[in-house]
């Protein structure tokens, strides 16, 4: 007879010592930081007046479901996060939290989040912050991202609808200026994840994701990067012609599109050694400042607008 | 065969540690403070909308 009863062993419960920050962890605080911007963007530039504690509320639940779909993203993802020296680090490859608890966790949040903002703000922003959620957990974390090299090509909606929730959370429609906010985020997310991906290619490729640089090679990645820059750069100013944007909006987004473009043609030249590194570095921190300057101008017109308003 | 109230059997079953504890306590506090932020959020947005707060736009 054996001494140790194995099946007490399987059944005792695993004691949880995960605190609150390896929860907050499992948020993604600082995908969920631009999310928020971003979609304060969509709801402020929107043409209606939004009650502060409307605006709050809006912005609360579309970050709480940004957490929901990161904490979910980690739980179905754990098995590569353990192999990547970017990820091995998060909460549950690290044993602070079961997968099961963050799967748990990211279900009542998403439900919770989704619920609020459209029983107190409306529905059809709910209905695109669940549509997020389920794009962001399903068709980019367990359809896409295994699969094709075009993963975050197309799983980058997700990223890119927080601004038309915000905008649809003020107005309880839709319109063509969170559709543009959404183009621009759309074709920003392939140059700076193959960015991220060019200098974590080995990382990638022990996990068995399929990015661009390991399925294609680095010198492909360089070109599709050019490629995108060049559309991005022309879709970002596009709103200034058409008349939806206005002039510092557009003299802005010329000269960063410009900046953005100089670093990507600086990666698709440099592609040997510590230069070539260092290029696509700075090409990945450009561009979130690219991303960050672009909205904050258009945040920054808004209010300013508003301020001469109550002034004169 | 009836137990006192200064009964000092140890307790049957799982027994926490002090930093399994800890975390139960911050984990409790955490989820309070949460439900709290809901409640009252719900009220806020009650007194912003007013007595139309169920009528809302589709």
């Amino acid at each position: 007879m054996s001494v140790v009863d194995h099946n007490a062993l399987e059944l005792s419960p695993r004691i949880s010592e995960a605190d609150v920050a390896d929860y907050i962890a499992l948020l993604k605080p600082r995908v969920m930081s631009l999310v928020v911007f971003t979609a304060l963007v969509g709801l402020v530039i929107a043409p209606v007046h939004v009650h502060p504690v409307m605006a709050f509320t809006s912005l609360l639940c579309i970050a709480v479901g940004a957490g929901a779909a990161g904490a979910l993203n980690m739980w179905y993802e754990s098995d590569i996060d353990a192999k990547m020296s970017r990820t091995a680090n998060r909460p549950i490859p690290r044993g602070r939290v079961a997968p099961q608890e963050a799967l748990a966790f990211g279900m009542t949040l998403a439900f919770f989040s989704v619920m609020t903002l459209g029983i107190l703000v409306n529905w059809i922003a709910g209905a695109l912050l669940a549509f997020t959620i389920f794009f962001y957990v399903v068709i980019y974390t367990m359809v896409l991202k295994r699969r094709t090299a075009q993963n975050i090509v197309i799983g980058g909606a997700a990223g890119a609808l927080p601004p038309v929730v915000g905008w649809a959370a003020a107005t309880g429609s839709l319109s063509v200026e969170p559709l543009l906010l959404f183009l621009i985020i759309f074709f920003w997310t392939p140059p700076h994840f193959w960015a991220l991906a060019l200098f974590r290619s080995d990382d990638y490729a022990r996990a068995g994701v399929p990015m661009l640089p390991v399925v294609a090679g680095p010198d492909a990645t360089r070109l599709q990067i050019l490629l995108y820059s060049i559309v991005l750069a022309a879709v970002a100013v596009a709103p200034w012609p058409l008349g939806y944007f206005d002039a510092v909006y557009g003299v802005t987004s010329l000269l960063l599109g410009a900046a953005m473009l100089a670093f990507a043609i600086n990666v698709y030249r440099l592609r040997q050694g510590r230069e070539a590194s260092r290029a696509t570095r700075r090409l990945f921190a450009f561009s979130i400042f690219y991303l960050f300057a672009l909205f904050a101008t258009l945040l920054i017109e808004v209010v300013a607008r508003a301020v001469a308003s109550s002034i004169w | 065969m009836a137990t006192t109230m200064d009964d000092k059997r140890e307790p049957d079953g799982i027994v926490l540690t002090e930093a399994q504890k800890k975390s139960r306590r911050e984990r409790s506090i955490a989820i309070a403070l949460a439900l709290g932020v809901l409640v009252v959020l719900f009220f806020a947005v009650t007194m912003v909308k007013g007595p139309a707060v169920l009528m809302r736009p589709m």
